[in-house]
């Protein structure tokens, strides 16, 4: 299997130069330019990733070729270029971004009207005109044309302002990990234009260096943060990925807060503000989430792991039935933002939610139940997993079982998931346990999926 | 029924339709054979002013970032102009995104090595080999340069390298009114800042829009001239220049608003440039015969060529010519200059050559030898090339034969040459003889025989 490549229903990522190259760039921008409907122009936007050079030209050339507008913001996060679809009426919008993955790699991630990802029957659209490898070239007098913009951030900015008070956060003392990424320039001019204070680090953009993986999680951010927090005096700490879609925490103390805690922490500040009151998570996300929502008369809807099948989900409901979506990355949408995962959005809600209470992250967190979760991966060496998922499922016979990512078995206070990953080839292994470790169960887990794989 | 091939994919690079034909796919990959080729280092690119010139650019860019290569672009820019800056700033290669005279709908990537001149055949079919393999460099994140725009150097640098070689005072003295066709091309703003502001001509401009499409057919001829020739007239301008899209061609009208024949422009310029210059002369196998007798005058040889720009600059090369040319096509190669066809430096050389003799433009082509010269195209069919070529040579068994490219028959004093078109099923037919009558004659027995 080669990993440098990965041409899906999420679009294409891979390494720059190892597999992806400026034809599948330029092919799979033709694809969409072919898929968009005429007449109304494109965004693009792209990490700084100094491949996002290359690939900006290649996609640049494809839409213009395809007759397409372009309207280029230049290097901004992913959730900008959603916010600059919606607010220009374009037809859709291209990030180029691979996001929370390693600076060697890069990724196009493609947007419908309104900044919404393509859910799974359009994206099968777009990866069959791909595959086909017929698209629409227009004739040299049809050509489109490419616009720069430069204010996409302030517009964006201006649209957290009319739902945040950010007056209100300027007291919070806050640090943020910007990972060398995008978020870096959106906080700087947060600062400089609403007078907040945020004090980062990671900060230096040029595509090539990063001070660490980019991906959101408990453990780098108490690496991070967690030494700046207690002598700085700061309320909370934010960590960010390469194009600020996700988010992690660290709270008062310099504790690494677990990436499950960042969607229950959204739900229990919104859903008693929201008219909505679904909650769409995956399988693997925690338990706690059921907790918060039943305190607010809230409901969770559980669905299989991956971008995609939360879009989907999000298509079957109106906007006003839903509070939240997310997952236990760090990643989280709200009504208020287009449903787009938006790191900075969630940083400014979880602001908000410490200003409301008066409370401190550990003191917010204090309140929860205790949910422990393990997680393992196994090599995927059998291709017999069904066999597998069959025999656990006969194991635990008694618990309500959910197969439609693999195999999840529920109990009042405990569950486990296993299920085989899409991106690399292991099984993953989780259980989680209401106040104490569920040690055993993952453990009868683990073996069996030792020995049955 | 002829045929025209809408993509050309070879030894001299890509040209093609716009549309389905010449996609921002291939001009990606054309690029990154090309900075494989050049390698990782600086690339200069710059277009004419078709519509496809933007989109095309941005697939060049992609092409030559992903093989590691940094970009310069000159933006709209005539040939010429990047060919010489290529070698002022050092650089790897570059790339002309310009079909030069082919109507609108075509685009093509012209390829210039680190001098800034074509480069040779075997490195052209080395090239075109390793596109074909699909084996480029594949830089890696940390390898990959940007585009930076440069679109302020390059004409001051076009522009003094040739006032170099003439008398600018001379030229500004006289005031010459002159008249100015840029079909709107991406010499139109730098010819009006060198005729009327560096050189000082009354000028009178049509078509130096570089925002609209081209307003006539895009290959300077008598026939496609007829608006600068009614400017000359009402203008009372002593000449009229007519430009290509790319500025490297040019056709030059009399005072009396006679649009001469391009051979004839070129005779002018060889004579100017032998009186100043030393070394021989290199042509095409179409060029008149004109240059032999101008060459003959100052004891210098001329050289024949193979149709193709490239095919001269390389001959001209290996002989460090003086000057050359292709006649037919409107091209002048002044090395002094820049090895290359330039349109400015046809410019010069003829206000230089006015100003130094004080002749109007019809008194010095009544000067040139005089030869008549008629051209055609044939269609034929494929399969029938080799056998038409046969029976034309076996029909004229006194002449002395040349087969570099296509067939050529020389007698004393006339000549007729055939050769096939590069892009459609098409015979190119040219005569020349000393007389009308005769080149008349001459060119409908060969047209009888190719058609019969």
């Amino acid at each position: 299997m080669n990993a440098a490549l990965r041409i899906s229903h999420v679009g294409l990522r891979g390494i720059v130069g190892q597999g992806l190259t400026a034809t599948h760039v330029m092919d799979f921008a033709a694809a969409f330019g072919t898929f968009l409907e005429p007449g109304r122009p494109v965004v693009l936007g792209r990490d700084p990733r100094l491949s996002g050079n290359m690939i900006r030209e290649g996609v640049v050339a494809s839409l213009l070729a395809c007759g397409h507008d372009v309207i280029d913001l230049g290097i901004v996060s992913t959730p900008v270029v959603q916010h600059a679809i919606q607010r220009l009426d374009a037809a859709g919008g291209i990030a180029i971004s691979a996001s929370h993955n390693t600076i060697d790699w890069n990724a196009l991630r493609f947007f419908g009207p309104s900044g919404i990802y393509l859910n799974t029957a359009e994206s099968g659209e777009l990866l069959d005109i791909y595959h086909l490898h017929r698209f629409r070239f227009e004739e040299w007098n049809r050509l489109g044309k490419l616009t720069v913009s430069g204010t996409a951030i302030d517009a964006y900015l201006d649209g957290l302002a009319r739902v945040f008070d950010l007056e209100r956060l300027r007291p919070l003392r806050v640090v943020v990990d910007c990972c060398n990424g995008t978020s870096a320039l959106i906080l700087r001019r947060m600062n400089e234009r609403f007078g907040c204070g945020f004090i980062l680090i990671n900060e230096r953009v040029d595509g090539r260096t990063v001070a660490h993986t980019p991906n959101t999680s408990a453990s780098i951010a108490e690496l991070q943060l967690g030494p700046l927090m207690q002598p700085l005096q700061a309320d909370a700490g934010f960590l960010f990925d390469m194009d600020a879609d996700r988010v992690a925490l660290a709270d008062e103390q310099g504790r690494g807060v677990s990436e499950e805690l960042v969607l229950p922490m959204l739900a229990d500040h919104l859903l008693p503000k929201s008219e909505g009151k679904l909650i769409i998570a995956n399988l693997s996300s925690t338990a706690l989430l059921e907790d918060v929502a039943a305190r607010h008369g809230g409901r969770v809807l559980r669905v299989p792991v991956g971008r995609q099948a939360a879009i989907d989900a999000l298509s079957t409901y109106r906007p006003e039935q839903i509070a939240l979506a997310g997952e236990g990355t760090g990643a989280v949408m709200m009504p208020q933002f287009r449903f787009v995962y938006d790191g900075i959005a969630s940083m400014l809600a979880i602001l908000t939610m410490i200003r409301d209470r008066g409370q401190t992250v550990s003191q917010i967190l204090a309140d929860y139940p205790s949910h422990h979760i393990l997680k393992a991966e196994v090599p995927l060496t059998s291709p017999n997993i069904p066999a597998l998922l069959m025999e656990l499922q006969e194991l635990f016979p008694d618990g309500i079982m959910d197969r439609s990512d693999g195999l999840r078995i529920s109990w009042p206070d405990r569950w486990f998931h296993v299920r085989v990953s899409q991106t690399e080839p292991i099984i993953r292994v989780i259980a989680e346990q209401r106040d104490s470790e569920p040690r055993e169960l993952f453990e009868t887990l683990l073996d069996r999926v030792r020995s049955l794989n | 029924m002829a045929r025209e091939h809408l993509l050309k994919v070879g030894v001299s690079g890509v040209r093609g339709v716009i549309g389905g034909f010449l996609t921002p796919g291939l001009g990606a990959s054309f690029a990154q054979a090309f900075g494989t080729y050049v390698g990782k280092g600086r690339v200069v690119i710059g277009r004419d002013t078709r519509t496809s010139g933007p989109m095309l650019t941005h697939a060049v860019n992609c092409g030559l970032l992903a093989a590691g290569c940094e970009v310069i672009d000159l933006g709209v820019m005539p040939t010429p102009t990047i060919q010489m800056y290529i070698s002022h700033v050092k650089a790897r290669g570059g790339i002309a995104l310009t079909a030069s005279h082919n109507p609108p709908e075509y685009n093509a990537l012209k390829l210039f090595n680190r001098e800034g001149l074509f480069f040779n055949q075997y490195e052209r079919s080395e090239l075109l080999d390793l596109f074909h393999q699909s084996q480029f460099a594949q830089a890696r994140n940390d390898e990959i340069r940007s585009v930076k725009q440069d679109l302020t150097t390059a004409p001051a640098l076009h522009i003094d390298r040739v006032l170099r070689h003439v008398d600018a005072d001379a030229i500004r003295r006289r005031r010459f009114r002159v008249a100015l066709d840029g079909v709107n091309g991406a010499g139109s703003e730098m010819s009006v800042h060198f005729l009327g502001t560096v050189l000082q001509t009354q000028l009178d401009a049509i078509s130096v829009d570089p925002t609209r499409v081209f307003p006539r057919i895009a290959e300077p001829r008598p026939d496609t001239l007829t608006e600068l020739a009614a400017l000359v007239r009402r203008a009372g301008a002593d000449v009229g220049f007519g430009q290509d899209p790319d500025g490297d061609r040019l056709a030059v009208c009399d005072e009396t608003g006679q649009v001469l024949d391009n051979d004839d422009v070129l005779a002018l310029a060889v004579k100017r440039a032998l009186t100043h210059t030393p070394g021989d002369v290199v042509v095409n196998l179409t060029t008149s015969a004109t240059i032999d007798d101008i060459a003959a005058q100052h004891g210098r040889k001329v050289y024949r060529t193979p149709v193709g720009e490239a095919n001269v600059v390389e001959m001209m090369q290996a002989v460090k010519a003086a000057i050359g040319g292709e006649g037919s096509s409107g091209g002048i190669i002044y090395p002094a200059v820049h090895l290359c066809r330039d349109s400015y430096t046809a410019m010069a050389l003829l206000l230089d050559l006015m100003a130094e003799t004080g002749k109007t433009v019809s008194e010095l082509v009544a000067g040139l030898p005089r030869y008549s010269r008629l051209s055609g195209k044939v269609p034929f069919e494929h399969g029938r090339l080799g056998t038409l070529m046969q029976g034309l040579e076996e029909s004229f068994p006194d002449a002395q034969t040349n087969r570099m490219d296509g067939l050529k028959l020389l007698w004393e004093g006339r000549w007729l040459h055939v050769r096939s078109s590069n892009t459609e099923p098409l015979l190119r037919l040219a005569v020349e003889a000393r007389t009308a009558e005769q080149a008349q004659a001459l060119f409908d027995d060969a047209w009888r025989r190719l058609t019969s």
